[in-house]
């Protein structure tokens, strides 16, 4: 009896072998795409090795889209058109895709396309400039009970071109039960002109993976790399007053864009909102209001929302928006660069298209 | 009951480290059936449903989620606060949903009760009946949440 159970064991045990092996040799020749040509924009053609994603596949021959998710669907930071060979739309793709692009069928997730075939896409030209970066963490200022601001110096050689405004993606390492490394978006805020290091400003986000890897685990003298950069929030090369508005970490871009103009100079009139809660939650006060005496026509103005009488605050309190009137001269030829919290950026935008501000020349970046 | 393959791969998403730094199941070691069918049963005994609350929930975040700092008083006695911060989580059921990373607070100043919910657990909750495992940081206990809802 015992035998007749132990042949029925290993009779099932090689059948289950074998089967294991033709799946492994069929995967081997379905999942075999061989080499395919990615064409991009028309103008450029690259060779990669069919079957990983569309992301991964560009990234591997040094040209990064965004990416804030790590390759899993869910940012929608790395959508590219994708003319020919892409395939069918997936369900993975849909929740981050707008109603027009899902109608137009050419906007695809690149972190969800697989390169199968020979692809034609078009991506902006400016991704070409977006290159991957190593470098030694070498300050860390804490700028308030939640907000860090960390410097990261470049490995010897390299160089970043970005534009005041722009963002990096930040690779982190894995950590405490944290196995994967994810990417993750930071305004850059230091200037332009220092191009062999960049500072970015982060704010601790409660379950965050990232901002507790920061915030919890990085040090000085810690190797991270970066990809960048990013974005088309970016300061525009006009005469016109400049209405600057942030809150929380949105100071981060703003900051580069005042120490950009502090070194080409300019005679531009800007004001300079930045919303908080307390007095607790401000930070670089000194540093900005010192600014006022740099620049001929420039005012900055922190504003509390939730103030009490016992934070002594003597400065403005309540919503920004009231305050714009006065800051306002000359609306047609008034820009404005928003970085901060939906809510922020709604309710500030509507009230400077009230105030007559173009709406083609807001500039925002909401944490999206 | 055992889990299914697919109940196993949703487990996984759920453990820390994967999409938040916690995770959706604290020390809880039930199956994820065991974890719905429970909190269902508390609902049952409360008169809500999953769907209710969610409702509720999210009643309460649409109504602060588009204000300039995100604080309002809805009907007089709640008080809710919704944070908002860069980027957005996935739902762990892998089903295509993604979710804004906010964080409503809401203060109930009628019971002097607070409760505090991402834009994820009303998803998790009114799809899923998922209220999170026990001592998960964003979990919630479903007479809790009543009894501040209300």
């Amino acid at each position: 009896m015992i035998i007749v159970i132990l042949k029925d064991i290993a009779f099932l045990s090689m059948i289950s072998v074998s089967l294991a092996i033709i799946m492994v040799i069929a995967q081997k020749w379905l999942s075999n795409y061989g080499e395919c040509k990615i064409d991009i924009n028309g103008k450029r053609e690259i060779t990669v090795i069919g079957g990983n994603s569309l992301l991964s596949s560009l990234s591997d021959k040094q040209i990064f889209l965004p990416s804030a998710c790590g390759g899993r669907g869910t940012c929608g930071a790395c959508k590219c058109k994708v003319i020919s060979g892409g395939g069918p739309l997936l369900p993975t793709e849909k929740p981050v895709l707008t109603a027009e692009e899902i109608a137009a069928g050419d906007i695809r997730l690149s972190c969800q396309v697989k390169v199968k075939i020979d692809i034609k896409i078009e991506i902006p030209s400016s991704i070409f400039n977006i290159r991957r970066y190593h470098a030694v963490i070498t300050e860390i200022i804490d700028y308030t009970y939640d907000t860090k601001g960390i410097t990261f110096k470049l490995d010897e050689g390299e160089k970043i071109d970005f534009l005041a405004g722009q963002y990096v993606q930040i690779d982190t390492l894995p950590y405490a039960s944290v196995k994967q490394k994810v990417s993750r978006a930071y305004s850059i805020s230091s200037k332009p002109e220092i191009n062999d290091a960049l500072q970015l400003i982060i704010r601790y986000v409660p379950e965050g993976i990232c901002t507790t890897w920061v915030h919890q685990f990085l040090k000085v003298g810690d190797h991270v790399s970066l990809t960048g950069p990013y974005g088309d929030f970016f300061l525009r090369d006009t005469e016109a007053d400049i209405i600057y508005v942030a809150g929380g970490s949105g100071k981060a871009p703003i900051k580069s864009m005042l120490e950009h103009l502090q070194v080409v100079g300019t005679n531009r009139k800007m004001t300079y909102f930045f919303g908080a809660r307390t007095p607790k939650d401000l930070y670089l006060t000194d540093e900005m209001k010192a600014l006022e005496k740099v620049f001929p026509d420039f005012k900055y103005e922190p504003v509390l929302s939730a103030s009490v009488a016992s934070d002594n605050w003597t400065g403005k309190t309540g919503f920004l928006m009231p305050y714009f009137a006065e800051a306002i001269r000359d609306p047609k030829n008034t820009e404005a660069y928003l970085c901060g919290s939906p809510g922020m950026i709604s309710a500030v935008t509507k009230s400077l298209i009230e105030h007559g501000i173009p709406k083609d020349k807001i500039y925002y970046d909401s944490f999206g | 009951m055992k889990e299914t393959t697919k109940e196993q791969r949703t487990r996984a998403r759920m453990m820390p480290g994967a999409i938040t730094l916690s995770g959706f199941l604290g020390k809880d070691k039930r199956t994820l059936n065991a974890i719905i069918s429970a909190d269902e049963q508390e609902l049952e005994k409360l008169g809500k449903t999953a769907e209710e609350l969610a409702d509720r929930m999210f009643y309460f975040t649409d109504a602060s989620f588009s204000t300039y700092d995100g604080t309002i008083t809805v009907d007089e006695y709640y008080i809710v606060e919704t944070e908002v911060t860069r980027g957005k989580l996935p739902c762990p059921y892998a089903h295509g949903g993604i979710f804004r990373k906010a964080i409503t607070k809401l203060t109930n100043t009628k019971n002097n009760t607070s409760v505090t919910w991402s834009f994820l657990n009303i998803h998790l909750i009114k799809d899923h009946h998922f209220f999170e495992g026990k001592g998960s940081t964003f979990r919630l206990e479903p007479a809790k949440l009543v009894e501040t809802l209300y």
